[in-house]
Order: structure tokens, then C-alpha cells, then sequence
């Protein structure tokens, strides 16, 4: 019966339901169970070395294990635990918040989620291999290639892989959320007046989108170091020549741009969601609206943007000249300002309030002085004459626990605060209120002896005697911080059977729609289809829904060009009968009219089981055992038959009937997902391109073509390939054409050309690197294969990123071929439509490639 | 001999270094300044959050002692700002003033740190340092080699740092000199000591198992004292450079290691 009600979903009370459900609250709540796995992982990691600093000297772990602790603990925190805690919430409430029923592709939300899930486990499995990695969270080349690590070094590149696969885990994530809250926000709700929390994640998924990009091609190459034998972030010198005579000068700083591209903004990531519960806590336990809510908008779309202009702060140590030094100053500094209006912001909206201490309220509160304190010592950082001396301290170390963990005690009220909504149940005050003083106090006593014990290198077990109190106090601080989660765990385990049951809202000033509905709210969210046309929350009913879709002007064919700043339009409204069909991402063979939206798919679980395998496998092939290659290539066929499932499944995620939609009224949801997909796809072949400008320059510009790239390395199949892709893609605009004319036979043909030409390219290349690998010459005499030198590196792993672009463009155009061929996209191009997007941008890539390694 | 050759030194090359600001100077006061502003606004701040946390509480008593000022957001309204977005632009004004304006000082401070005093080049005594697992080489204009980097008394001392394998970071922390050691470039930095005695020098940035005891001793020997150490240096060249090979450290690090009961992998 209640299969029947659930839509194939099986009962929240069977085990087999969260590995099939798509369903944005389930996979908010198994994000949030996952993340707070990590952070007891984490946690225990800290709470080691913490027992190691007692006193000085590494007594308990042995250095290396320190050293493992220290990085594992940071990783852990930043990329396991804090973000993906933070989109448990997103998952859960943002949907909620905006009036839409599920996000844009459920099931690329469920495989987001299993990806990071066994991003993770992968990441647990590498402190089996010998030794994990040991190179500190921010992963410091060279230390972080294998010729630094100790042993096979296998752990180290589980670590890689594993955080390969979270970043592919986010990046799925932010082309979803982008989609959905751009193309499904309840009628007349415009961008700014979303609430504040949804806001937040909405800027958060923005930096996420190309943050993770520049990540992705770090750890990319990385990874290629570390499997496949490249040497970008390889140094070595021969004992005579010093410096800049090496082999790969720019190695070091490469990894430090390429991570302090992400850094930056990463912290923002972390913060911006906090920072969205701190604004909804204040709003609802203040009983005031959010002073200056306009301002404070615009504060964070300022950090936002900023965010990506002020990475070299982390680096004033590393010989960049005095100009670039004080731009980046002043960017830093320019970016706390906007935190300053926010904090200012937060404080009086209090004022005239009915502040009401609950533990949420208390939490928000509590992260907000702190934040107030690790922001003030971000300042300190920003003069740079005291950074020269803070940098590698426990300063830097005080200070970004006093903002990150800041956030995380933010996020740690929203847990109360969302608690009674996502069970149902009111959790117990008083142990709430006794875990928030516990967990003050043990903060403060955990982080604030660094700032007076700040002249301890950081990562370091060896500190001068007089720093020991200080030092023995964090230890114990970290004690009874860790302890406080034990009174939240079973206060909020226990609550679920002896918690009062809580009806829509508990909270009193509560405005957001996720308290409109009852708690837990039901699969398909709301009673009836939300809107604010009248300005304020109303569920229409499915008549007056028929009703106003069937007015809205010239619907169905362009939508509608409403402008954000109109009141209460339909802007954007598409036909209910166009809603239907427009099912887009999930494949198009569902039939018109089928009501109901899928929720399950079991799919998303065996593709990251899949790839988890394979990652698995990657990590020891470079040992030539039989165990890992077998591994990978199970793992390989297991992903890919299970992509291929996924694609076949029929799956039904309609668009919504009735949606504010500015400014992409006139972009399918699929097309919108592409766009964003592809605009991180530009930052990740962005940074290859500027990675290989770096270390060219580092070598020297022309020297670099002297020294390094044979006579052999001619221009002639590059310009080969050049015309091949480009009439490729003049093919694939063919086949859309076709496509509309309903020429079956047209759009065969043209598909099938186009394939041929990508594979033409592919042998082509093929047969180019073929050469070059066996070359015999006096300059070369052992050929020029990937680990020849740095240029041979770039050459190989640039282009060879493109090519395996265009190998995943001709599968999904075998594919497409084969249903064109059974009659599909007759009449309705669309989906050709998005591959040629995908098509046209891999061509453009090669544009710029060519000249690049060919002519320069 | 010595005696003549030490003044011969002092004479042609007068010694200013005691005249110059030194870096830690220059850090102990804007540090100073900072944490008493720092403070100050931290305080104040603070205060000022909980001054309207704790006036604004709630009786309780369920009444709403605004309820004619104020009007209460409600269930389902759109999200709108509230009043008093004039307070946060003062308040943001203020902040940024103090803000900018303290950095805006610093940054004078930061051009002498960054050009050095203004002394005739050929003053300073040029060291090059080089970092590798798990040590230092310091390497002197004559070519001289030591793992223990000894300078004169009141003499500006510049470096050129650089690291033979990983990334590492020189700093000497009681004199204020820390600079990245960056293998494939040159970093420098320049100090200078007022007062003589034994310093320790550390690496900042994690570089591998013996990351922790990647320390070493600065001297600071007063200027004759030192012409006498270094003119020598110059006669036993040949084969007294006293540096540790790389394996010699590695038994260092290993030994005292294993002394504090960890071992090195
Ligand atoms: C008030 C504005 C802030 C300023 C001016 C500031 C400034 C800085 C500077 C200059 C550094 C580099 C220190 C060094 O390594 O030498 C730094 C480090 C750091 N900051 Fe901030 N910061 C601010 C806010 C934040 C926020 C909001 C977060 C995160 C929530 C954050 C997280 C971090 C982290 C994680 C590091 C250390 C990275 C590492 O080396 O491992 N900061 N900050
Ligand atoms: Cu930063
Ligand atoms: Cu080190």
C-alpha cells in the first residue's frame, strides 16, 4: 500500500529504500548522518594528536603517524565533514524554502551523494595501504608525488583519487542546485527574495562550480603524476645547477596557485551556508526581519565574486614581487569589509526583538562572537609585515578555527533548528542548552591558547617547554568539546522516540515555506502547488493551476520574458502539456501525461560503487599488481554498464507546471544544466592551459621549445585534427536540422559522420603519440613519452584530457546514433541539441590547444 | 696576524647594522598596536552583541513589549528587510575606517621590511641557505659551508633562500626573518641582531617525517669575534667545510627521533 503511495519508493522503515530513493529530503538526511560520521572520524583523529601535544616530542604516534593524523584530520574536516554537512541542509530545506518539489535531476542528486559517500570510504581504505596521506591538507608539491612518499605510496594516491571523486560529487551537486533554483522557484518569488538561507547556498554553489574546477585539474594532474608517471609537480636537480637552472622550476608554486585558486574561496564555501542558518536563526528567534536584508545580499555577492582575486595571501612568502603583494593586500582586506556590514547586519536585527535563547538561537549566537574573533585575527594576517612572521604558526591555525569551526557551530544550531521539521520531533532543550555550554567552553579552552601560544610551528610535535600549559589546555579543550557531541548525539538520538511530536512549526516568527508544511513533510512536499503571486504563501490547486497556465500568453512556445523585477508575474510559465514533455536530463522516452515523478533508482548507488572500485584498482596499478588492475578494470566495466543503466531507465522528473524562472525562461533545464556543467568544464581546461603557461614561463619561454620538444613534434596532425573536429561539428548542426525536418535518414547520416570524424581524430592521435613515444634521436634517444620531461607532461596530459572528451562525446553519439536510427529526436532536436553544446565546446577546447602545443 | 686582518676588516668596511631598524622592531610594534586595537574593537564588539541579545530577551511571559512598534514577521511573507539599516551603515563605517586605515599605517612598515635599510649594498653580508630533508646549508660568500649559521653582531645579514627537494620555510623566530624555501627560486630576506647569543632556526612548512626536528642553531658572535671565525674559514677551506652530508642528517633526525620515542619512516 504505501509502496503504491510512495511512487516505488519503499517505507522509510526498510534498509532498501536509502539506496534507491532520489528524494531531496531522504539524501538530505543521509548527507547529514554521512557528514557527521566524518566529523567523529575527524574528530578522533584530532583528539590523537591533541593527546600527542600534551607534551613535546612525538611519544604516542611516531612522526610519520603525526603527520598522518594532522592531514588526514584536516581533509577529513574540510572536504568530508563541513560542506557536506551544510548540504544535508541544502538537500533537506532548499527545495522547501523555494517552493519546488525535489531538485532539478534527482537521480544526479542520489549519485552525488553515493559518490561522496564513497569518496570516503575510499579516503578510510587508504589508511590501510601502508601509510595515508602525510603532506598536510593543503598538499604541498613536491612533497605530495611519490618520490617524497614513503612505501609504495599507495595510500597517498587513494587519498588523491578519493578527493577526485568528491570534487566530481560537488560539481554534479552545483550544476543541480544552479538548475533548480534558477528554473524552479515558486511563481513570483525572484532571486532576492528567496530566503536568506537558500541565498546562501545559492552563492555557495556558485564559487563551488569553479572552485571545484580549478581543484579538479589539480588533483587531475596530480593524480597523473602519481599513476601515470607526468612530472608537472616533479623537481629535481642534478647536484651541479641550483634554482632556476632545474629541470621543472616552476613545480612548487604551480600546486600552490592551482590550490590557493580553490583555497580561498573554499573557506567561503564553508562559511557562506553557516552564515545563511546564523541569518535564519537570527531572523526567527529575534522576531525581526534581517536588518539591511539588501545590503547583506550584496555584501555576499561581493565576498563571492572577490573570493577568486585574493588566493596569493596565502603566499607572500614565496618571492612574489611588492606590486602583486599589495593588490593582494588590498583585496584582502577589501574582502573583509562586506563581513563587517554582515556581522552589523546580524547584531541589530536583535534590537526590538523577542530574543528567545533556544539552542539554536544559542548556537547562531555563539558562532557569531566567534566569528567576530577569528575575523579580527584574519586582519592580523592581512597586515603582511605580520604575516611574514604568523605564517606556518599556530596564529593561522587559531585563526581559521576560529572561523571555520565558527561556521560549524552555526551549522550545529541549524541542526537543532531543523531538527523537529525533519523528524517530526522536538528534541530536549535543556540538553540542547547544557551541550552548547559545554561545547563553548571547550572551544575557547581548545583554540584559544594558539593565539597565546602562537609561536609553535604549525604541524609540528616539538614546541619549547614554556608553551606546554598552553598547549596541555588545548588538549583539554579538545576533550571536553569532543564530549559535548556525545550529549547531542543522544539527545537528538533519543528524541526521535521521546520527543515530543512537533506540528508544521514549532518556532514562533518562523516565516520560510519549509514550516508551512507538516513535519516531516510529505514526498511531494507541499498540499498543492506554491506561489507568492499575491506576495505572500498560497498552495493552489490543480484547477486554478490548469487555469493560469492556460492564460499565460504564448507559453508554451517561448515562455515568457518577465523581468525580475515585476510583481507577481507568471514570468516564465510554461503549459502544464509542455511541463510534461519537457522531461529533459532523464531521458526523453517517457510518455506524454504520465502524472506521477520517480523517486527511485537504484542505479546512482552502482555507478559510485562502481567508481569507487575502479579508484580502488587506480591506486596500485603503477605496482603491476594483479589484484589492482583487476580492480580497476572491474570497477571501469562496472561504472560504465551502470551509466549506461542509468541513461536506459526510465525516469520522471517533470518540470514544474507553474515556476519563477528569471533569468533562463527560455533555457530547458537540461540546456541550463549543460551551461553550467560546461562552464566549469572552461575553468578546468582554464587551469591546464594556465598551468602549462606557468611552468613554461617558469623554464623559460622559448628555451622551453629548445630544450625540450623534438624536431619530430611537428605541426602536421594537429592541423589534421583541427579540420576534422571542426567539420565534425558543422555535422552535428546537420543532424539537428535533419532532426527537425524529420529526416530519419538525414540524422543517421549526419550522426554517423560525425562519429567517424571523432574517431578519425582519435587515430590520428594515436598514431601522433605512437611516434613520438619511440623516437630515436640524439636529444631523445629513449623517445618522448609522458615522464620524458615537463613539456612532454604538459603535451601529453593536456591534450590527452581533450582527447578523453572526445572519446565520451562519441560514446553518447554512438549511443544517440542507435536511437536515431530507431525512429528517436524526430521532430524534437532537443537532445541534439545538448550534445552538440557538449560537441562545439570540446571543438572550441582544441582551438586553443592547438596553437598552444603545436605553433608557440 | 688575525689581529691585524680582523682590523683591517672593521676599517675598510665600517659595520652600520646596529643603526637599523631591525624586523623585529618593526613586528614587535605593529604586532602591539594590533593586539590592542584588536582587542579593543573585539571587546567592544562583543560587548555590544550581547548588550542587545540580553536587553532584547524575551520576558517569557509571552507579551510583546513592542508590539506597537514593531510589526512581527509572519508565516509565509516574502522575505524582506527590516528597519535600522541606517545603525548598520554607521557601524560598517566605523569598522572600515579602523580597518583600513590600520593597514593602510602598516604598509609603510612594509616597504622598509620589503626594501631594506638603506644601507650601500656591499654592506650587507650575503648568505645563501638552502633546505633539504631534514637540515640547512648555509652557504658564505667564500663559498663556506655550515649547517649553524653564524653572523655578526649588529650587521645586516641577507638571505637567499632556496630548497634542494620539497618545499620548506626559513625562520628564524626571535629575530622576526622567515622566508619560504622554495626549491627551483630564490627567496630572500634580511635581519639583522642586535644582542649575541645562541638563536633557533625552524622550518615552517611541513616537508616530510622529519619535518619536527628540522631545527638549527643561529649564532650571533660579536663582529670581531666573527671576522676571526670567518677569516679562517677562508685559510682551512679546502676541506674544513663542516657540512652534514645528507645521510649524517638523516641519523640525526633518526636519533633524536628515536629519543623522543618516535622513529621517522
Ligand atoms: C575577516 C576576514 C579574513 C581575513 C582578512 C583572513 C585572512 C587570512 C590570511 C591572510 C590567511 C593566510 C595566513 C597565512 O597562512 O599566512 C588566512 C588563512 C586562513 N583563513 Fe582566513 N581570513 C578571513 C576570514 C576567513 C574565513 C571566513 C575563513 C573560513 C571560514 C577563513 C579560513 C582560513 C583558513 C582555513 C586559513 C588557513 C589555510 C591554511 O594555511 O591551512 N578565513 N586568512
Ligand atoms: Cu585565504
Ligand atoms: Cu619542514
Amino acid at each position: 500500500m504505501s509502496q503504491e503511495h510512495e511512487h516505488g519508493l519503499p517505507p522509510k522503515s526498510s534498509v532498501s529504500r536509502w539506496f534507491l530513493t532520489t528524494n531531496h529530503k531522504d539524501i538530505g538526511v543521509l548527507y547529514l548522518i554521512t557528514a557527521l560520521f566524518f566529523l567523529v572520524f575527524g574528530g578522533v583523529l584530532a583528539l590523537l594528536f591533541r593527546l600527542e601535544l600534551i607534551s613535546s616530542g612525538a611519544d604516542l604516534l611516531g612522526s610519520m603517524g603525526y603527520n598522518q593524523a594532522v592531514s588526514t584530520h584536516g581533509l577529513l574536516m574540510v572536504f568530508w565533514f563541513i560542506s557536506p554537512f551544510a548540504f544535508g541542509f541544502a538537500n533537506y530545506i532548499v527545495p522547501l524554502q523555494i517552493g519546488a518539489d525535489d531538485l532539478a535531476f534527482p537521480r544526479l542528486n542520489a549519485l552525488s551523494y553515493w559518490l561522496y559517500l564513497f569518496s570516503g570510504i575510499l579516503m578510510g581504505v587508504s589508511f590501510f595501504q601502508g601509510t595515508t596521506f602525510a603532506g598536510g591538507w593543503t598538499m604541498y608539491a613536491p612533497l605530495n608525488t611519490p618520490a617524497y612518499i614513503p612505501g609504495e605510496g599507495l595510500g597517498a594516491t587513494s587519498v588523491v583519487l578519493a578527493l577526485i571523486m568528491f570534487t566530481a560529487a560537488v560539481t554534479l551537486g552545483s550544476v543541480n542546485f544552479l538548475t533548480t533554483m534558477y528554473r524552479m522557484r515558486a511563481e513570483g518569488l525572484r532571486m532576492r527574495d528567496i530566503p536568506i538561507f537558500s541565498l546562501s547556498i545559492n552563492l555557495t554553489v556558485w564559487m563551488m562550480l569553479f572552485a571545484f574546477a580549478a581543484l579538479l585539474a589539480a588533483l587531475m594532474i596530480l593524480a597523473s603524476d602519481h599513476i601515470l608517471g607526468t612530472t608537472y609537480f616533479q623537481y629535481s636537480i642534478d647536484g651541479t645547477t641550483m634554482a632556476t637552472d632545474a629541470d621543472n622550476p616552476g613545480a612548487s608554486l604551480l600546486w600552490a596557485h592551482l590550490f590557493w585558486f580553490f583555497g580561498h574561496p573554499e573557506v567561503y564555501i564553508v562559511f557562506f551556508p553557516a552564515l545563511g542558518v546564523m541569518a535564519e536563526c537570527f531572523q526567527t528567534f529575534t522576531g525581526r526581519r534581517l536588518v539591511g536584508r539588501k545590503w547583506f545580499i550584496i555584501s555576499m555577492v561581493l565576498v563571492a565574486l572577490q573570493s577568486f582575486v585574493v588566493w596569493m595571501h596565502h603566499m607572500f612568502l614565496t618571492g612574489i614581487n611588492l606590486p602583486i603583494k599589495t593588490i593582494f593586500m588590498a583585496t584582502t582586506i577589501g574582502i573583509s569589509l562586506p563581513f563587517d556590514l554582515m556581522v552589523f547586519s546580524l547584531i541589530y536585527t536583535m534590537a526590538k526583538g523577542r530574543v528567545r535563547f533556544t539552542t539554536p538561537f544559542l548556537f547562531s549566537l555563539g558562532a557569531l562572537i566567534l566569528f567576530i574573533i577569528g575575523g579580527i585575527t584574519g586582519v592580523f594576517l592581512g597586515a603582511i609585515v605580520l604575516d611574514y612572521q604568523f605564517r606556518g604558526t599556530y596564529w593561522v591555525v587559531a585563526h581559521f578555527h576560529y572561523v571555520m569551526v565558527a561556521g560549524a557551530t552555526a551549522l550545529f544550531g541549524g541542526l537543532y533548528y531543523w531538527y523537529p521539521k525533519i523528524t517530526g520531533k522536538m528534541y530536549n532543550e535543556t540538553l540542547g542548552k547544557i551541550q552548547f555550554g559545554v561545547y563553548f567552553l571547550g572551544f575557547n579552552l581548545l583554540y584559544f591558547p594558539m593565539f597565546i601560544a602562537w609561536e609553535t610551528p604549525r604541524r609540528v610535535f616539538v614546541y619549547p617547554d614554556g608553551l606546554q600549559i598552553w598547549h596541555s589546555m588545548a588538549t583539554a579543550g579538545g576533550f571536553i568539546l569532543g564530549a559535548s557531541f556525545l550529549i547531542m548525539f543522544y539527545n537528538l538520538f533519543m528524541s526521535l522516540w521521546r520527543g515530543e511530536d512537533v506540528g508544521p512549526n514549532p518556532w514562533e516568527y518562523a516565516t520560510s515555506a519549509e514550516w508551512a508544511v507538516s513535519s516531516p513533510p510529505p514526498l511531494e512536499n507541499f498540499p498543492g502547488v506554491p506561489s507568492y503571486a499575491t506576495g505572500k504563501l498560497e498552495f493552489l490547486d490543480d484547477e486554478t493551476v490548469t487555469e493560469r497556465t492556460e492564460r499565460a500568453p504564448g507559453a508554451a512556445a517561448h515562455g515568457h520574458a518577465a523581468t525580475d523585477g515585476g510583481t507577481a508575474t507568471d514570468g516564465g510559465a510554461v503549459t502544464a502539456r509542455a511541463a510534461a514533455t519537457a522531461t529533459a536530463m532523464e531521458p526523453a522516452h517517457e510518455t506524454a501525461g504520465e502524472e506521477h515523478a520517480s523517486h527511485a533508482s537504484f542505479w546512482p548507488f552502482l555507478v559510485s560503487l562502481g567508481g569507487f572500485i575502479a579508484f580502488l584498482g587506480l591506486s596500485g596499478v603503477r605496482t603491476g599488481s594483479v589484484f589492482y588492475l583487476s580492480l580497476a578494470a572491474v570497477g571501469g566495466v562496472a561504472t560504465f554498464g551502470s551509466l549506461v543503466g542509468m541513461t536506459r531507465e526510465p525516469f520522471h522528473a517533470p518540470e514544474m507546471a507553474i515556476a519563477e524562472r528569471w533569468p533562463f525562461e527560455r533555457v530547458e533545464k537540461m540546456k541550463l544544466g549543460m551551461w553550467t556543467f560546461l562552464a566549469s568544464d572552461i575553468v578546468l581546461f582554464g587551469a591546464f592551459i594556465g598551468s602549462y603557461a606557468f611552468v613554461r614561463v617558469a623554464y623559460g619561454w622559448t628555451a622551453w621549445h629548445h630544450d625540450l620538444i623534438p624536431a619530430e613534434h611537428v605541426t602536421m596532425p594537429g592541423l589534421i585534427n583541427t579540420y576534422l573536429l571542426l567539420t565534425s561539428s558543422f555535422l552535428v548542426v546537420l543532424a539537428m536540422v535533419a532532426a527537425e525536418r524529420e529526416s530519419k535518414r538525414g540524422t543517421v547520416a549526419a550522426l554517423v559522420g560525425t562519429f567517424a570524424l571523432g574517431v578519425g581524430f582519435l587515430i590520428n592521435k594515436g598514431l601522433e603519440w605512437q611516434h613520438l613515444f619511440h623516437i630515436s634521436t640524439e636529444a631523445f634517444p629513449n623517445g618522448w613519452g609522458l615522464s620524458t620531461n615537463i613539456a612532454s607532461s604538459t603535451f601529453y596530459l593536456t591534450t590527452g584530457l581533450h582527447g578523453a572528451h572526445v572519446t565520451i562525446g562519441l560514446i553518447i553519439c554512438a549511443y544517440m546514433t542507435i536511437r536515431a536510427w530507431n525512429g528517436a529526436y524526430q521532430g524534437d532536436d532537443r537532445a541534439i541539441e545538448y550534445f552538440g553544446l557538449y560537441w562545439h565546446f570540446v571543438d572550441i577546447v582544441w582551438l586553443f590547444l592547438f596553437p598552444l602545443f603545436y605553433i608557440l | 696576524m688575525a689581529v691585524s686582518l680582523i682590523t683591517y676588516a672593521t676599517v675598510v668596511f665600517p659595520l652600520h647594522g646596529g643603526d637599523v631598524r631591525a624586523p623585529s622592531a618593526v613586528f614587535d610594534q605593529i604586532f602591539e598596536v594590533f593586539l590592542l586595537l584588536g582587542t579593543a574593537v573585539g571587546v567592544v564588539v562583543v560587548a555590544y552583541t550581547m548588550y542587545h541579545a540580553l536587553k532584547y530577551r524575551d520576558d517569557g511571559a509571552g507579551t510583546d513589549p513592542y508590539a506597537d512598534k514593531v510589526e512581527r514577521p509572519e508565516m509565509g511573507e516574502m522575505p524582506t528587510g527590516g528597519a535600522g539599516g541606517r545603525k548598520v551603515f554607521y557601524s560598517f563605517s566605523i569598522s572600515a575606517i579602523i580597518v583600513v586605515s590600520l593597514i593602510a599605517w602598516t604598509y609603510s612598515q612594509l616597504l622598509y621590511i620589503e626594501q631594506g635599510p638603506d644601507l650601500a649594498q656591499e654592506e650587507a653580508l650575503e648568505i645563501d641557505v638552502e633546505g633539504y630533508r631534514f637540515g640547512w646549508d648555509f652557504v658564505y660568500p667564500n663559498g663556506h659551508t655550515t649547517n649553524t649559521l653564524y653572523v655578526p653582531q649588529d650587521r645586516v645579514v641577507r638571505l637567499q633562500v632556496t630548497a634542494t627537494d620539497v618545499f620548506h620555510n626559513f625562520g628564524i623566530p626571535e629575530l622576526r626573518v622567515k622566508t619560504d624555501a622554495v626549491p627551483g627560486q630564490y627567496t630572500s630576506a634580511w635581519f639583522t641582531a642586535n644582542e649575541t647569543g645562541t638563536y633557533a632556526a625552524k622550518c615552517y612548512e611541513l616537508c616530510g617525517s622529519g619535518h619536527s626536528l628540522m631545527t638549527t642553531d643561529v649564532v650571533v658572535m660579536p663582529q670581531d669575534e666573527y671576522e676571526e671565525w670567518y677569516a679562517e674559514t677562508n685559510e682551512t677551506d679546502a676541506g674544513g667545510n663542516e657540512t652534514a652530508t645528507a645521510a649524517e642528517t638523516d641519523q640525526r633526525i633518526t636519533a633524536e627521533a628515536t629519543a623522543l620515542g618516535g622513529a621517522p619512516a
